[in-house]
């Protein structure tokens, strides 16, 4: 009995490592999505806020698509277990009370992509303005996450 | 006999009761966030100034905003920790709180125009430094030098209170009104300032901010090009 458990259990840990690989690969994968993330916020705060002139419906467009794509896809599988400790592109700056934290951080990581896809959808329709506001709203969750578990350096 | 005195000049006062403005609503947009954070950019910049003309007016201004006047060194430290210094304006000790005040948030300002919040805001200098390490060192110590400035205006405030309640020395109605009412021996000191130093310093802090802000962009400039002539179009 105490045999099948142990093996039930090391096939489970192994299924799930499997699925999203080792904890550095985790991290990787992590940082390669936020920074991702960035290139395109960036893109949309250059021609919605700081350089309206410069506004390109289609290239908001599909940098808030991008932006909706990478939250809906299932970042929260690259958390797991041991993710707060090891090095990725950098050592990872998750705080280890994320572990302690799974109800607020799913409150804070369902905003995130609620934001994130509205933001596509208000991009679609190519309304500055709109876009503008509900950029700012996006803002305002990624920094939800960041206050609660990410180590200020 | 005692006589009233322009203890702090309009300048001062202006720029006292700015920086505590400005300091709030710094913290706040900071604190919220999302587009607010362009807003806790150029208070930001509005803050630079303020030291920048504090530091002019510590040279310029009204002899008891000068820093030579009140700098505490360590024998007036010590004269006053016995109880022999008498004069107008900052005692030492106060002094060394309003110095240390001034360097955090000069750390502060400092620090803040290399930071990012790794959302979609950057400080003017951001882009100065390429390495990821130190740039989140910078937002760190940004981060940490906000925390020190609320212990330090604790402090302030509480060393207020002190002097209200137990020393009978009203600290706070003079940098409203800028009078205090002082023994008449130390009375004749206050001298230099103006309104033409003060238009001067003004102007001179507005340059140095527009510099910081405007100059990087001679420095480093941004691509201007337009990214489908150099790229390929996928």
């Amino acid at each position: 009995m105490k045999t099948k458990l142990a093996l039930a259990v090391m096939l489970a840990t192994a299924t799930s490592a499997a699925l999203a690989g080792p904890i550095e690969e985790q991290i990787r994968f992590r940082q390669s999505a936020y920074s991702f993330l960035g290139w395109n916020t960036g893109k949309i705060k250059k021609q919605v806020v700081d350089h309206p002139e410069t506004f390109n419906k289609d290239y908001v467009a599909a940098a808030a698509n991008a932006i909706a794509a990478t939250a809906n896809s299932g970042l929260g599988e690259l958390y797991g277990v041991g993710t707060d400790q090891g090095i990725g592109w950098k050592a990872s700056r998750l705080k280890p009370e994320f572990f302690q934290k799974k109800d607020e951080v799913t409150t804070v990581a369902n905003a995130f992509n609620e934001a994130a896809n509205e933001l596509a959808k208000v991009a679609a329709t190519g309304d500055i303005n709109a876009i503008k506001t509900q950029f700012g709203k996006l803002g305002e969750t990624c920094k939800g996450c960041h206050d609660l578990i990410r180590i200020k350096e | 006999m005692k006589v009233t005195i322009r203890i702090w000049d309009l300048p001062i006062r202006l720029f006292h009761w700015s920086l505590v403005l400005a300091v709030a609503a710094a913290y706040i947009t900071a604190t919220l966030g999302g587009n607010l954070m362009d807003w806790h950019g150029r208070i930001g910049a509005f803050i630079l100034g303020l030291l920048v003309f504090r530091l002019i007016w510590g040279v310029i201004g009204s002899s008891p905003a000068r820093l030579g006047h009140f700098f505490p060194t360590p024998p007036k430290l010590l004269a006053y920790l016995q109880g022999r210094w008498h004069g107008i304006g900052h005692n030492p000790l106060g002094a060394l709180a309003v110095l240390a005040l001034l360097a955090d948030l000069s750390v502060l300002v400092g620090t803040g125009l290399f930071a990012s919040d790794d959302i979609a805001f950057t400080g003017p200098l951001h882009k100065l430094v390429d390495d990821d390490a130190l740039n989140d060192k910078l937002s760190g110590l940004h981060a940490q030098a906000f925390n020190l400035l609320l212990v330090l205006v604790l402090l302030h405030i509480s060393a207020i209170a002190f002097y209200g309640v137990i020393k009978k020395n009203n600290l706070l109605v003079p940098m409203l009104t800028g009078n205090k009412t002082v023994p008449k021996a130390l009375a004749a000191t206050v001298t230099g300032g103006g309104p033409l130093r003060c238009i001067t310093a003004v102007i001179v802090s507005g340059v140095v901010v527009w510099s910081v802000w405007g100059g990087v962009e001679i420095i480093k400039p941004v691509a201007s090009a337009p990214a489908t002539l150099t790229t390929p179009s996928f």
